[in-house]
């Protein structure tokens, strides 16, 4: 008996969201051609299955934002970018200081007789 | 191209972690004070780079530039992907710190493989060392591709499959980046050549405190 009753409650949120996707799309469905159940006294089983469809729906839709707007988030913004670039000139500005330093304390003209220093001038066209 | 948290065995991620101290320390001897401002800039460019998202097919891929830092630095090339993975990983949540040392070792590797294949074969000419760069570039993110598969397959899945999938999604990655460090190496060699000789393969004239003895004892207390 339950089942049956429950095929038949199946059978109308069927033909309801039947009805409502023929409504949406805008053409007369075959499903309300023959459904008998169309009357005038407002099923309540059918308003609830129309209310679920509805909030269903639009659950689905704040779900689909919701992850959009998480997979936007993660992404790194700028501010993570010039933050980034900021670490690295401050780190291998110290590093760049500390050797300086380090090479101040030598006796001068240990290190600066090279031959290939920078400024050859042979790139240049 | 990122091993995120939890994903490798403690044994590899601790290993992983060694080696790449071991090897940041290496290269961080073998920075010279003078190479730190190019040593900075291409590890700015190297932690920018992978925002440049490539589009394939349903997913993207992100541009790594390994092949490119190691030709351009030589030995300082692991330290500057490293501390541009830090700081990816801290900033950007790519990889976990955990995985840190792994993911080190996945890219600095092959930037230091490329930097010495880059040096080894290089010639004078321009175009031999565009190819020859160009080459490195995309040398770099295949070889990149194989550790991780390497990396993977130490936390017991099935090394071909991996490498296979890996390679095959980076395939527009490796193309983009052989021709960006082609271009690049090009451009340099017009424009600085010296940016490309960093020292590597022999033991660079330039370093003469290596050999001269230690003259550390003037720290005087210089107070006067």
């Amino acid at each position: 008996m339950t089942g049956c009753g429950k095929g038949l409650f199946w059978g109308k949120k069927l033909l309801v969201a039947a009805a409502l996707l023929a409504g949406m799309i805008g053409m007369p469905g075959p499903a309300r051609a023959e459904s008998p159940e169309a009357q005038p006294p407002p099923d309540p089983a059918a308003l609830l299955a129309e209310q679920n469809a509805a909030l269903s729906r639009d659950l689905r839709r704040i779900h689909r934002e919701l992850a959009a707007l998480r997979a936007d988030m993660s992404r790194p913004g700028l501010q993570e970018v010039f933050a980034g670039i900021g670490y690295i000139m401050g780190l291998f500005g110290a590093a760049a200081f500390a050797a300086s330093r380090r090479r101040d304390k030598r006796p001068p003209g240990s290190a600066d007789n090279d031959p290939n220093a920078p400024d050859r001038g042979q790139g240049r066209t | 191209m990122h091993i995120s948290d939890g994903v490798l065995p403690i044994s590899i991620t601790v290993g992983a972690y060694a080696a790449s101290a071991a090897l940041a320390a290496w290269s961080v001897r073998r920075t010279r004070s003078e190479e730190l401002p190019k040593v900075a800039v291409v590890t700015a460019a190297f932690f920018v780079a992978s925002l440049i998202h490539v589009p394939f097919g349903p997913t993207s891929v992100h541009l790594l530039i390994p092949g490119l830092a190691g030709a351009l630095l030589g030995p300082s090339a692991f330290l500057a992907i490293g501390l541009g993975l830090l700081l990816q990983s801290i900033l950007f949540q790519f990889g976990g710190l955990t995985a840190l040392g792994a993911n080190a070792l996945m890219m600095g590797v092959p930037a230091l493989a490329c930097g010495v294949f880059f040096q080894k074969l290089k010639g004078r000419s321009r175009r031999r060392q565009s190819l020859v760069g160009g080459l490195a570039g995309a040398l770099g993110t295949a070889l990149a591709a194989l550790i991780l598969a390497l990396l993977l397959a130490s936390g017991g899945e099935d090394f071909f499959g991996v490498a296979k999938i890996a390679l095959a999604a980076h395939i527009p990655v490796i193309l983009i980046e052989g021709a960006v460090s082609a271009f690049t190496v090009a451009f340099l060699v017009r424009v600085k050549p010296e940016l490309l000789a960093p020292a590597f393969v022999q033991g660079h004239p330039r370093q003469p405190e290596l050999n001269a003895p230690p003259q550390e004892p003037p720290d005087s207390p210089a107070h006067g």
